[in-house]
């Protein structure tokens, strides 16, 4: 059985909903899950929010946007006119990782429609905000005005839609987890403490390994992964742990022996918890720069050609619709507002004792030996 | 669960005949300066050709001068293959591509290569190791015919070649061993005898060195606390690490000793170390059980280490990188084209607007700004042939005369210069790690990483 909650908060106007299993929604109050105050999540799935109606006819009314192969042949039609690789190819990767916000001869397709997921992350309600699918007004999430007709980022077909989330459990690099302590109830407490960090287990999944479980062990990487570390604080209303506002990065690594991540700024959470999970939707800003240099370094020209992404066209996008964050000097947006639907199982957080100072392998400690 | 992965049966062991080449060191003409050099399998070779250890990919075949052979295994790419095929003519030809292939994806073919005027063919850049009428074949050495009709020497039925980056022995400047991603080009290989291990163990090329695994792929680990020959490691010790246990046909050689830790339980020893697997190693080639105080990986041959007092070890946000002097992550460019020869574009002598295109959007200034060289004193010494540096012309990338205006004196791997980049703010930073097409593998640029504790130590 499934039943939809919708989460709600005055202040931080709480506008999504949700869908959840309520298999281990027992009663909080009694569960074991939270011990000597404290009770961690590792994350199983994280999607961009992206609100789509069928066939995108609402958000999309013009269609999708052109990947790369479209632009390409756009802008070189096949002719009979013989062309040179630095002058087609070369330029165009020349773009992907200089890009501009100058004008170019396409027309990007800007996602419409009044309706998305997310957070009102400034507590004002303007004419370039959403409203959820809730009703709550003032929602910020830009970046789905930017992604939400592009192919890649939408569900069932997308690549990235699919394998970002499939990759949250497939590669521990991106074993993202909280721990809340100073909890003395997941129903109602005024002031909890919200600790992220890098796990470097798998995840604990059932028989069909296509469903990750609670209850599995998580240890702390506290040897490469102390740039996930953070701490800020939050509330859980009814159920709800709603958190201040913190910059947060999750490890967000693609295939293809690449390591990256997202960073967000002035994240807040808003999840509904359980003994054994916790989902909903975490929001902030994602810096323009960082997030287009992500794109890049995880998925190259011919993976975001499969759901026609292109990442300077999307640069654009994003340059133009950024809306948090102004650069002291210039004034101009430099993050742009974002949301993701996430889910959680409860992990047991362990925290190892520090490696040594002399625990580099043989080879190497000799080169960094000869250097201090 | 306690993981026994690497004890083979007893039939495999007993056909074990493996033997260290005596004498092999002395003829050779450039002696790596490391301590420990890999022993290797010795076959009968024809006549002029021999074995040359090299500083990172171990022993490798060679010509009668001394140059290291190659050989180019046919490859899938995204919209066809290349390559050569086993047993087969040559694919490698006196053929000037003049257009690319269309290999890769998502760029259609048909598109003019660059500077074609100085364009060489493929075997004008990979030279044929050709062989006389008559020649006797011997062991796995054979020849193929060309399509000139000439004889050209293979081993294992594969064709082999010299590079015209290589100009003297030791050095292996056209190609390396060391594993990289699928989207990476058809790349060359070195040719080389294999290691000299049981069945039970491999060696893989690492970015320090040659590492010494299991026949799964998990690295296999030594322990300050045992003696020559003698296991101390019993009880609580095994719960963490499995010895590497020896069939009971198996026999000692070389390197490579067996002794007997319980009755009738056999266990490998390696240059008189016992050797074990660690039982929390979940990635191949882990270098996690070397944190754990007196334990090692174990390498049949460590790379030379970077010229002292230039560089750093630096820690990363998956392992560690090798930088510079300051703490900047070192970068390496990986590039080849994609013509059917898939010709190298990662090297000074050939065409800059590869990189150009990606490190500064062929905007030469803001490439070098993006990617700085590492500059190296002038008078640098490095004492090995994977370490050195050149002059280069920062505005075309290619090779200049020494001190010419405008010439940067710096620093080289494999005989290419490294990099810095300007996205990285402060030590660790690995920011340009797969900055390029496909992930940094086809033209891009891709971190120094010397231990990755998540992608397998790959590259």
């Amino acid at each position: 059985m499934r039943r939809y909650l919708t989460l709600a908060s005055g202040a931080a106007a709480v506008a999504f909903t949700i869908a959840m299993g309520v298999g281990g929604a027992a009663n909080a109050e009694s569960a074991p899950a939270v011990k000597d105050g404290t009770i961690g999540f590792v994350l199983t799935s994280r999607f961009w929010a992206v609100h789509q109606t069928p066939e995108g006819k609402v958000e999309c009314p013009n269609g999708f946007n052109d990947g790369p192969r479209e632009q390409f042949k756009q802008l070189f039609p096949e002719d009979g006119t013989k062309r040179t690789l630095l002058e087609t190819q070369l330029m165009r990767e020349g773009r992907q990782w200089h890009p501009t916000t100058s004008e170019e001869p396409f027309t990007f397709k800007d996602a419409g429609g009044k309706i998305s997921y997310g957070m009102n992350l400034d507590g004002k309600v303007k004419d370039s905000d959403f409203t959820s699918p809730d009703g709550a007004k003032g929602i910020d999430n830009q970046l789905y005005r930017a992604m939400g007709c592009i192919t890649n980022y939408r569900a069932p077909e997308g690549t990235i839609y699919h394998f970002e989330n499939e990759y949250v459990g497939r590669y521990v690099h991106n074993r993202f987890m909280i721990e809340i302590t100073g909890v003395d109830s997941l129903t109602n407490d005024d002031d909890v403490t919200i600790n992220s960090y890098r796990g470097i287990d798998p995840i604990m999944a059932d028989a069909t390994g296509a469903n990750f479980i609670p209850g599995g062990t998580q240890r702390v990487d506290d040897r490469w992964g102390n740039f996930v570390r953070a701490t800020w604080k939050g509330k859980i209303v009814d159920g709800v742990l709603i958190s201040d506002p913190s910059d947060v990065v999750i490890p967000a690594s693609a295939t293809f022996d690449t390591n990256g991540l997202h960073r967000f700024k002035g994240m807040r959470f808003q999840l509904k918890l359980t003994p054994d999970r916790a989902e909903g939707v975490m929001a902030g800003y994602v810096d323009v720069e960082a997030f287009n240099h992500h794109l890049n370094t995880s998925w190259s020209t011919h993976h975001q050609s499969y759901g026609q992404l292109s990442a300077p066209s999307l640069y654009r996008a994003l340059r133009r619709l950024a809306d948090g964050y102004p650069d002291p000097k210039t004034g101009e947006m430099t993050a742009i507002s974002s949301a993701l639907l996430v889910k959680f199982v409860r992990t047991n957080v362990v925290h190892p004792p520090r490696a040594t100072a002399s625990s580099e392998p043989a080879n190497v400690q000799s080169v960094q030996a000869s250097h201090q | 669960m306690r993981r026994l992965g690497s004890v083979v049966s007893g039939a495999a062991i007993a056909a074990l005949a493996f033997a260290v080449a005596p004498g092999a060191e002395a003829q050779e003409k450039y002696r790596p300066p490391v301590a420990e050099l890999e022993a290797f399998v010795p076959e009968p070779l024809p006549p002029g050709f021999s074995v040359q250890h090299t500083d990172v990919d171990g022993p490798v075949f060679v010509e009668a001068n001394g140059m290291t052979l190659y050989k180019w295994p046919l490859k899938d790419l995204r919209n066809g293959d290349t390559g050569d095929r086993k047993g087969k003519e040559p694919f490698c030809a006196n053929v000037k591509y003049t257009e690319n292939s269309g290999l890769m994806s998502p760029y259609p073919p048909g598109l003019v290569l660059p500077e074609l005027d100085t364009r060489p063919t493929c075997e004008e850049v990979w030279l044929p190791v050709k062989a006389q009428e008559g020649a006797e074949e011997i062991g796995k050495w054979s020849t193929l015919k060309r399509h000139d009709g000439s004889l050209q020497w293979a081993h294992d039925g594969m064709p082999l070649y010299t590079s015209i980056l290589d100009k003297q022995p030791g050095q292996v400047f056209g190609a390396t061993s060391r594993e990289t991603a699928n989207d990476a080009p058809a790349l060359r290989e070195p040719a080389g005898p294999k290691a000299n291990t049981p069945p039970a163990f491999n060696v893989k090329t690492v970015a320090t060195g040659r590492l010494l695994v299991n026949h799964v792929g998990f690295s296999v680990y030594t322990w300050d606390k045992d003696q020559p020959n003698k296991s101390n490691c019993y009880n609580e010790c095994l719960k963490d690490w499995t010895p590497v246990q020896a069939p009971q046909t198996a026999l000692p050689q070389g390197e490579w000793g067996i002794i007997e830790r319980a009755p009738g339980i056999k266990q490998w020893t390696y240059r008189t170390k016992p050797v074990y697997t660690r039982v929390q190693d979940r990635r191949f080639r882990s270098m996690e059980g070397s944190d754990i105080p007196g334990w090692h990986n174990v390498y049949t041959q460590k790379n030379p280490e970077p010229p002292k007092g230039h560089f750093t070890v630096q820690d990363a946000r998956i392992g560690q990188v090798l930088a510079d002097s300051t703490g900047k992550t070192i970068y390496v460019y990986n590039c080849a084209d994609d013509a059917l020869d898939q010709q190298y574009c990662d090297h000074p002598n050939a065409p800059q607007v590869y990189r150009m295109a990606i490190c500064g959007g062929n905007d030469a200034a803001r490439c070098v700004a993006t990617f700085p060289y590492v500059i190296a004193p002038v008078g640098a010494k490095n004492g090995n042939m994977i370490w050195g540096t050149m002059w280069i012309d920062p505005m075309t990338g290619k090779k200049a005369e020494a001190n010419a205006k405008g010439a940067l004196h710096v620093w080289t791997f494999r005989d290419r210069p490294i990099y810095t980049h300007s996205g990285d703010l402060k030590p660790g930073d690995t920011n340009a790690d797969a900055w390029g097409e496909f992930n940094g593998y086809r033209n891009g640029f891709k971190a120094f990483w010397l231990r990755d504790d998540f992608l397998d130590n790959v590259s």
